[in-house]
């Protein structure tokens, strides 16, 4: 078993594009993480406060998950609760089959009152064609192995997340729970793209990411369900958080009649002011941002939206009573695996399982969660590590890996199927085990350890009577790379004994300790709108500052040659685009180039804006979004600005234009969402 | 006069002498007395961080009992076993109410020998000379584990003649690990390798080090392939007068 491991590390070991994509991995992600937690300068103080608050949820998780589930049935959202894979499995093969979906789909097209929320379907004849399912990035899908249900009962399920979906095609599991095609180079993606999509050969990345928009833009326009993980739940409102970059979470959160969103248990908040200092921490630690492109707030379904809410255990209620309940603070941001010596030669496919399965979790956090959920199977990875603590050093909640990799290998992680196996020492070769026990024995008397030091140097001495190292042979594991150091002729006991110890003289001189001081340029700061505007325009978002917005968006869309546009109501002078030959709908359509909205505020840290209900097409579906903002809307910080969206069905903060690093981490702007966001601030 | 307890290691014990020799010197200059507690032996890392709980709290008792007949703070020229007694003993004892307490008041005597100087004695000048170029490689547990790095580094900083050049990606493991160098060699070669590199890329021919397992890992890696650089651990550099 661990052989299989040690097999798969030397094929991860010996593939070259493979490291050569991790390395890159590495260094982008915590070079970004780094720079990104510079604007955070409370950071350390910040975690432990996420520390406590996630310490506090798995503590009373009854009593949250309580609260949580009456205020989404409030709020008209369906809830279940699987105990287990099979059972969530079920409930969402059972929404699939229960609902006329199909013939939804058709009436759609001919009759587009009868679903107003997708009038954007455009009425093929869809009947006798499987149902349809668009799928945004989930790791708990993942986990309960969903689309290989699926698909195993006539079901089309497509990933819609760019990693997902190239690693979908290639019949592969995601080998990064955040970038899911980080071990691939764009050469992969291109003869992928030529064979399966027919395009043209290109290592062109903004064109296969625009071939990707392109197909799957079909896709959520004719799925009948569209379903999407949870990063938050916050039990206080209901309210369920889903972070994304590339739009595609919101396109399967509001396009499709039905949405049915799978969480684990775990994942809550207790208010939205703690989702806040959630949202500060995971971005940056999963991609260096300050805010994903996309933070969506669900409260209510939208009009003609059925959402279904499954709530999954799966072993997190025994991880929860076990030595590892730690490991359920996770917020799954990734941050371990990309710091992780281990995970940088291997990638996700390596952490392999007794029965070579591929763990759903990688790096250290999986070396824990995946014994911790689905047993002994994959209790050998936790072995793999040095616990050098670099993931405990990144890790914005806080879990101490390093600990808990070591009760795992204590045989601590909890008995899944009663199949109590896990014992002392979990993972470890016989050898190694049968050889630390034997020194358990000498260590624990003092007059043996010496005398084996002596019998030990002696005999060293005879294999290697020249050099202070001795050869090894490979199959001991230290002789792989390096020599061994002949034990010392005397040993210091020996010398300290003999009063060989001399004392020699010389002057000591005393100083103070240093003093470091922190180097505080004292700097004027930057108004929010200028905060603003500098935010966004890093991200390669425009700012516009405009008297009249109307005025401004009409030169902005001449200059463009637009003549139509999609547009909230109440957002500009109406009148005014009339007399500018400017054509306006309010109806969702696919076609339409440029969607206006009223942003409801701005935040000033991130450069984000806030849109909500109405908006939420017309800021999705175009390639450019315009928002008009008026600057005195303009607030610090996320934590102003979720009073405005407890009163929402749905909210979403928009950070820059959509955008994507799945493919070798080169950052491509314009996915599912906008490919350009002008934000005219009015004064 | 103050006395310390000096918890030498197994490694510098058997290994490296020459490493407990230099702190011992470096204390007699400092006026205080060395005492070394004969029945010491191991701290029971190895066995702690193969998961052989029974066997880290055999040896764990046996540490713990050798030091409650001493007195004085316990010195150790390593972050890991520093980490072991401050940390690990805890975790082994946890709910035993009759051994947390004693492997608390042992966790409360530890220090790691560089943290000791500069945070206890307040010493960062020892008056040390080396003719070259140094480098130096944070060990794992004594960076993340206790937190100590600004002490070796400024205890470096004062040793005369001395060039500190900074080695690339330092923070990174050198794939010692204890047993994983030896379950997982093959994960172990390439951080060496990386480490090794970096060392070559930093252009110093001396690496210190303040951890005994580090330095036979490295220098071994380095013995292997043939190359002409040497790991050094700390109090050897600062005993160099």
């Amino acid at each position: 078993m661990t052989n299989n491991l040690r097999t798969r590390i030397r094929q991860s070991i010996e593939d070259q594009t493979l490291q050569t994509a991790l390395d890159n991995n590495a260094e982008r992600r915590l070079n970004g993480r780094a720079a990104a937690f510079q604007s955070i300068p409370d950071w350390r103080e910040r975690r432990q406060r996420a520390h406590a608050i996630r310490a506090d949820v798995i503590e009373h998780l009854d009593e949250y998950l309580a609260q949580f589930i009456a205020k989404n049935e409030g709020n008209g959202v369906i809830v279940h609760r699987a105990k287990d894979s099979a059972e969530a499995i079920n409930i969402i093969l059972d929404i699939s089959k229960s609902l006329p979906l199909r013939t939804l789909s058709t009436q759609r097209g001919k009759d587009k009152t009868l679903v107003p929320l997708s009038p954007v379907f455009r009425g093929r004849d869809l009947r006798g064609e499987k149902v349809l399912i668009a799928k945004s990035k989930s790791m708990v899908s993942e986990e309960i192995e969903l689309n290989h249900a699926l698909e195993k009962e006539g079901i089309r399920v497509v990933e819609t997340d760019l990693g997902e979906y190239i690693v979908q095609m290639r019949h592969e599991r995601p080998s990064h729970i955040i970038t899911p095609a980080a071990h691939l180079k764009k050469e992969q993606v291109a003869e992928l793209f030529h064979e399966k999509l027919g395009i043209p050969y290109t290592t062109d990345i903004p064109t296969l990411t625009a071939t990707a928009r392109k197909v799957l833009r079909e896709v959520f326009l004719t799925a009948d369900i569209g379903f999407s993980g949870v990063n938050f739940g916050v039990a206080e409102s209901g309210t369920t958080c889903i972070v994304t970059n590339e739009g595609n979470g919101r396109m399967v959160t509001t396009i499709p009649p039905v949405h049915i969103a799978l969480m684990g248990m775990e994942r809550l908040v207790p208010n939205l002011e703690d989702l806040s200092l959630m949202l500060s921490l995971l971005p940056r630690s999963a991609t260096g941002q300050k805010l994903t492109v996309y933070t969506q707030l669900l409260n209510k379904p939208l009009p003609d939206q059925t959402r279904h809410l499954i709530i999954l255990d799966n072993g997190r209620t025994r991880l929860k009573n076990s030595p590892l309940k730690e490991s359920l603070y996770c917020i799954r941001c990734g941050a371990c695996l990309n710091a992780c010596p281990v995970f940088r030669e291997l990638s996700g496919h390596a952490y392999i399982g007794k029965d070579k399965s591929i763990a759903p979790y990688p790096g250290p956090i999986g070396s824990v969660i995946s014994p911790g959920l689905l047993g002994e199977n994959f209790v050998h990875l936790a072995q793999a590590s040095s616990l050098c603590g670099a993931c405990k050093d990144v890790c914005p909640v806080d879990i101490d890996l390093p600990k808990l990799l070591t009760r795992v290998r204590a045989g601590e992680s909890p008995a899944v199927d009663d199949r109590q196996l896990t014992t002392d020492g979990a993972g470890l070769t016989w050898t190694t085990r049968f050889g630390l026990q034997m020194y358990t024995r000498i260590a624990t008397h003092p007059k043996l350890f010496a005398a084996s030091q002596k019998f030990a140097a002696l005999t060293m001495t005879l294999f290697s009577p020249r050099s202070q190292w001795i050869r090894l042979p490979a199959f001991t594991g230290w002789g792989y790379s390096k020599d061994f150091p002949r034990f010392a002729g005397k040993t210091f006991r020996q010398r300290m004994e003999n009063g060989e110890l001399g004392v020699g003289n010389r002057g000591i001189e005393n100083r103070d300790s240093e003093t470091f001081q922190s180097s505080n340029s004292p700097t004027s700061k930057p108004s929010h709108l200028e905060q603003f505007s500098q935010e966004l325009t890093a991200l390669g978002g425009h700012v516009t500052l405009t008297k009249n917005p109307t005025q401004s968006i009409i030169e902005f869309l001449n200059m463009r040659g637009i003549k139509k546009i999609m547009l909230e109501p109440n957002t500009l002078d109406e009148s005014l685009l009339r007399e500018a030959n400017i054509e306006f709908t309010n109806t969702p359509d696919d076609q339409t180039p440029v969607g206006a909205t009223n942003a409801i505020c701005g935040l000033a840290d991130t450069g984000s804006v806030l849109e909500a209900d109405g908006a939420l097409h017309a800021s999705l579906l175009p390639e450019i979004h315009i928002a008009v903002l008026k600057s005195s809307d303009i607030l610090p910080s996320l934590p102003d600005a979720m009073k405005f969206v407890k009163d929402k069905n749905a909210a979403v903060f928009i950070t820059g234009p959509s955008r994507t690093a799945d493919i070798e981490m080169t950052l491509t702007i314009g996915v599912h969402g906008p490919k350009e966001i002008h934000v005219f601030v009015v004064e | 006069m103050t006395q310390v307890q000096l918890f030498v290691t197994c490694l510098v014990d058997s290994f490296f002498p020459k490493t407990g020799q230099a702190i011992v010197d470096i204390f007699s200059h400092l006026g205080i007395s060395v005492d070394f507690a004969r029945e010491q032996t191991c701290c029971g890392q190895p066995q702690f961080n193969a998961g052989l709980r029974k066997d880290a709290r055999a040896i764990a008792e046996h540490t713990i009992k050798v030091f409650e007949n001493t007195t004085g703070d316990i010195v150790t020229p390593s972050g890991s076993c520093a980490h072991m007694f401050r940390h690990n003993y805890l975790e082994l004892f946890e709910g035993d109410s009759l051994w947390h307490p004693r492997a608390k008041s042992l966790a409360a005597r530890t220090f790691e020998f560089t943290e000791y100087l500069v945070d206890k004695l307040g010493v960062t000048d020892l008056g040390a000379t080396w003719d070259g170029v140094l480098t130096y490689h944070p060990s794992c547990h004594t960076l993340r584990g206790i937190n100590v790095d600004r002490q070796p580094r400024a205890l470096l900083a004062n040793v005369r003649g001395a060039t500190l050049v900074d080695l690339p990606h330092a923070e990174e493991c050198c794939g010692f690990g204890g047993i994983m160098s030896v379950e997982h060699p093959e994960l172990s070669a390439e951080w060496l390798k990386r480490k090794i590199s970096n060392l070559e890329a930093s252009q110093s021919p001396t690496l210190v080090v303040t951890d005994a397992g580090c330095l036979m890992h490295i220098a071994g890696g380095l013995n292997r392939q043939k190359k002409q650089q040497r790991v050094i651990h700390i109090a050897e550099v600062l005993r160099n007068v």
